[in-house]
């Protein structure tokens, strides 16, 4: 199996002005995370809002540089890559947005919108190129109609189909999905979450799916990672995550998300309080203060993502608290 | 006798020569100290019958119904005046998106304090009592300090708290609930889920929960309306509709839901989208998409009809007594 994408300790600060004279403060959006992705796998993002999963699909995408870590498509080093390589690394990785609403040019028709990967990276004609994007268009289940039609004649889940065939266009290894239907219906959701299935078994595309919503994760993913505040905190497969959490973060979301069927349940894990600020993050291990196991040496030390039965967790009680 | 109850309820927008109803012939009834869900997709018409019965939609939508009966008084005929002693006395609501049903112009203390002003004409530092009362009854930290943060300040976890106890500031009968949780983290969805049932219990409200999302409603509701394109498809009680769907928009639902397809590769779907105003069959709304449908089903309107201990607008349940 080829990894064609790996990341090693990334990490992205902002610099945010604290007002007039007064020193400017460092976010630290993104802490070191290492990762590595295989062809035609999914690898999923957990956590909540500001955990910096979007912070890590901008730099996955070469949006932004990262502050230091390297980011390694195919073997190659995206920080010592010249002008031109760059430019074809980044026809390799798409990305596929969030809200369907804003991410269409609105006064662009459709046929011209996924058209415009192939004119800016290929050489081909006109004509190759509307024969491409109707090709393109069956396959995501739209009708040949929609060609010259304008993205708000289509609802919600049809433009997310269309921002599907964009990112699809250029025939990418990866797509980097950043909540892709957490502004759609649960009938549109299932749709739009088979498409992204049936295009990965054509394709064999590699998708970094970035949720909030840990059933849908369950339905995508291969691989886990599960991040709070930056880091890291476990990663493993599906299986592994889902059928023996290990880190207390992990357990509380899972025990978080409601079910329909009183046998999915988790007892429900009460963790108390929010996600501190990233301005100002809390000594030792960043989720101490919302953990019901916080000892001592929580508060001092940060606890390293290390091997604990097959999957790794960054928890100094991992072994304690899951006996 | 019911605390709330809706009969025969249409809402129309749109000129008189071509209008849109947006709901339908809708009935519900609610009782003291109940949880009550009502889950549908967008357009369903689930929001517009609540902020019809607040008297929300005046000069916007025309507003018909047999009967709208809220603890002996008639919502139809009553004047304004009247209105506005109920409404946010009696009926409250919170709504989906924290952030802007604060204003953003005075401190978190002074809105919790305008409500107890006009509605109990409480003053001076008994007032000051209250407010920071319903505070510490939302589990705000620090309360005494909040009261004087402006919006802007708080998280969307804190702002729904706030929100949250600015409705429940004059102990009401029936507090309605629009989508609480969706703008939500998961672990801050289930910590603001537990504080509505909890207030819910100790002041033995009747709680409408408007959702999306049918684990929350599986979670904590007694009963609940399932509602399509303006019309209830089908109501019951929660365990009921959960083990035996008898619509099949239900049934599609539900089994669209990522938890149903675990270990699936594909998940179910139903086909295509609820009709808008020009594409609305002449059959049954759901005749288009649904995977059973008969000649019957394409020429005549199903009616709601009593069925276990709730009602179902199909002319071939997939729940029969016999079966």
């Amino acid at each position: 199996m080829t990894t064609v994408l790996e990341a090693r300790e990334l990490t992205r600060y902002y610099d945010v002005s604290q007002g007039f004279l007064k020193p400017a403060a460092t976010v630290k959006a993104l802490n070191g995370v290492s990762f590595s992705l295989q062809a035609g796998k999914t690898l999923a993002v957990v956590g909540e809002s500001g955990c910096g999963k979007s912070t890590l699909a901008r730099q996955l995408t070469l949006i932004e540089p990262p502050t230091s870590g390297s980011l390694l498509l195919d073997g190659v080093d995206a920080a010592k890559a010249d002008r031109a390589t760059l430019k074809t690394m980044r026809t390799r990785v798409q990305m596929v947005f969030q809200n369907p609403y804003a991410s269409l040019n609105p006064r662009q028709k459709i046929g011209d919108q996924l058209a415009e990967p192939l004119l800016i990276n290929t050489a081909l004609s006109a004509a190759e190129r509307q024969a491409k994007v109707r090709a393109m268009m069956a396959k995501v289940g739209l009708r040949p109609e929609h060609y010259y039609r304008y993205p708000h004649m289509f609802s919600g889940g049809q433009r997310q189909r269309i921002a599907i065939a964009r990112a699809m266009m250029l025939n990418p290894r990866i797509v980097i999905a950043d909540e892709p239907t957490s502004a759609l219906d649960v009938s549109i959701q299932a749709q739009v979450l088979n498409l992204f299935m049936d295009l990965q078994d054509e394709f064999k595309t590699a998708y970094v799916f970035v949720s909030h919503n840990l059933a849908v994760v369950e339905h995508v993913a291969d691989d886990v990672m599960v991040m709070y505040l930056g880091r890291a905190v476990e990663s493993g497969s599906k299986e592994q995550i889902y059928s023996r959490p290990l880190h207390p973060y992990t357990q509380a979301l899972l025990s978080a998300t409601p079910s329909i069927r009183p046998e999915d349940r988790h007892a429900k894990i009460k963790i108390v309080g929010e996600l501190p600020s990233p301005l100002n993050p809390p000594s030792g291990c960043a989720f101490h203060k919302r953990c019901p196991h916080a000892v001592e040496r929580c508060r001092s030390e940060v606890p390293p993502l290390r091997p604990v039965e097959g999957h790794l967790v960054a928890c100094h009680r991992a072994e304690e608290i899951n006996v | 006798m019911s605390l709330l109850q809706i009969k025969n309820l249409s809402v129309e927008f749109g000129s008189d020569k071509n209008p849109f109803r947006a709901v339908e012939g809708l009935d519900l009834t609610v009782d003291q100290g109940e949880i009550v869900g009502i889950v549908g997709e967008s357009g369903s018409g689930k929001s517009v019958t609540m902020m019809a019965m607040m008297g929300l939609l005046e000069g916007q939508g025309r507003i018909v119904a047999d009967k709208l009966q809220f603890d002996g008084k008639n919502l139809l005929t009553i004047s304004a005046r009247e209105r506005r002693k109920i409404v946010g006395k009696d009926i409250s609501m919170i709504f989906q998106d924290p952030m802007t049903a604060l204003n953003p112009s005075f401190t978190v203390g002074y809105q919790i304090m305008e409500v107890l002003k006009l509605h109990q004409g409480l003053r001076g530092a008994a007032l000051k009592a209250r407010a920071l009362e319903l505070m510490e009854m939302v589990e705000i930290p620090a309360a005494a300090s909040r009261l004087s943060a402006y919006p802007h300040q708080l998280s969307g976890g804190m702002s729904q708290r706030v929100a949250i106890a600015m409705a429940i500031a004059c102990n009401p009968k029936l507090l309605i609930a629009d989508e609480p949780t969706t703008a939500l983290d998961v672990t801050i969805q289930a910590q603001i889920m537990e504080l509505l049932v909890s207030l819910q219990q100790s002041q033995n409200m009747a709680l409408i929960l408007i959702t999306h999302d049918l684990a929350v409603v599986a979670e904590v509701a007694q009963r609940l309306a399932v509602m399509y394109a303006g019309q209830v498809a089908e109501m019951g009680q929660v365990p009921d509709i959960f083990r035996h769907p008898s619509h099949p928009y239900t049934e599609a639902l539900l089994k669209s839901i990522p938890e149903h397809s675990k270990g699936a590769h594909r998940l179910s779907t139903l086909p295509g989208i609820v009709p808008g105003q020009y594409d609305r069959p002449s059959g049954c709304l759901l005749s288009p998409r649904c995977p059973y449908v008969q000649e019957r089903c394409r020429a005549e309107r199903p009616a709601l009809t009593a069925q276990r201990q709730g009602a179902v607008r199909c002319h071939f349940p997939l729940y029969d007594k016999e079966s």
